[in-house]
């Protein structure tokens, strides 16, 4: 699952012409380490939905790698 | 190209798919009504045309009925004609609740309700997309008795310049068509004292073309078009 959600930031980033990521790990800030900003974060949620079906900002802010990993598990 | 645009089975946005058909795009069409029009173009245009069903009072279906099953997440979506409305009339004293909310529902709610997932669909396929409301003179001139029409359309017409400010840097547009009055079945109710004095208050002392209307809607949903945004482009008759 990791690994998919890698794919995904990769996606992002390579749409705004940055450098990819080599790796993510549970505790990295969204805005703060990874550097996305509110729209890349909207894109976040629809490449995220469309892998899993599920909104992940739909009940509340998710700040961090780990805390959408959680909210994939539990589906 | 596919196209989203909501009240196709007649006046203006039946001439507005007409007109998108023959210049080759797809449209994913939503009304309440199939017409013997519409049914006409359905037959013409098996492939590129596609209807669904939909009563636009009901925003919370939206996702699961119309983007889910309908269109399908895997379809980009590189337009959206906002065209299907209700015009609730009558004087501010004689408000109705129940008919302004229904109408707020149709005019306004779903249509944002609707944006929020072409957005995000064209988000999804990375598509530079471009969104067209079609608002309404009545928003920039008062007549008797439209004051909460027209103030569905105002809505629209913030709506739509906000819209343009904060999705343009992903190059997704968006614009009003701010029409004068056209003879469909929505001004039909109007006498012809009623629209011969509203004509009286244009330049050209005339109903507008429904199809100058469809062809600027073309435009605007076009590449030549990549550099305008957050517009309202009048077509009115300059009704001035
Ligand atoms: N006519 C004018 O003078 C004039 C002037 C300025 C702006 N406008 C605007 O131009 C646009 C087109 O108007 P028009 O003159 O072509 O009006 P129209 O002939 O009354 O057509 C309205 C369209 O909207 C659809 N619609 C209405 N309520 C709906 C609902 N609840 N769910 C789904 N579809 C619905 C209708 O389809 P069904 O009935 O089959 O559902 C129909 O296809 C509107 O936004 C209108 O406000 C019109």
């Amino acid at each position: 699952m990791k690994a998919t959600i890698l794919e995904v930031f990769n996606t992002i980033i390579e749409n705004r012409g940055n450098k990819k990521l080599e790796s993510i790990s549970p505790e990295m800030h969204l805005k703060y380490d990874i550097g996305f900003d509110s729209l890349d974060l909207a894109e976040l949620t629809v490449r995220i939905e469309a892998d899993y079906d599920i909104d992940i900002f739909e009940d509340g802010i998710v700040n961090t790698v780990g805390e959408i990993l959680k909210k994939l598990e539990k589906k | 190209m596919n196209i989203l645009l909501t009240g196709a089975s007649k006046g203006l946005g039946l001439k507005t798919t007409q007109f998108l058909l023959k210049k080759g795009l797809t449209i994913y069409a939503i009304s309440r009504s199939k017409t013997e029009n519409l049914n006409e173009l359905l037959l013409q245009y098996p492939d590129n045309l596609k209807w669904l069903h939909y009563d636009l009072a009901d925003g919370v279906n939206v996702r699961q009925s119309i983007f889910k099953d309908w269109i399908g997440f895997d379809t980009p979506i590189h337009g959206f004609v906002n065209n299907a409305a209700l015009a609730y009339d009558d004087l501010i004293t004689n408000l109705n609740l129940v008919s302004l909310e229904k109408m707020y529902h149709v005019n306004v709610f779903t249509p944002l309700t609707l944006t929020k997932f072409v957005l995000r669909q064209m988000l999804l396929h990375n598509i530079k997309g471009s969104i067209i409301h079609i608002s309404s003179i009545s928003v920039h001139t008062g007549y008797k008795g439209l004051s909460m029409y027209a103030s569905t359309k105002g809505a629209l017409e913030a709506f739509s310049k906000n819209t343009a400010r904060e999705w343009g840097e992903k190059g997704i547009r968006s614009n009003c068509l701010v029409a004068g009055f056209m003879e469909t079945e929505m001004s039909s109710t109007l006498s012809d004292n009623q629209k011969n004095r509203i004509y009286q208050r244009t330049s050209m002392k005339q109903p507008v073309d429904v199809d100058s209307v469809a062809e600027t809607i073309g435009f605007l949903l076009s590449d030549e078009a990549k550099s305008i945004t957050g517009q309202n482009i009048h077509v009115d008759n300059g009704t001035i």
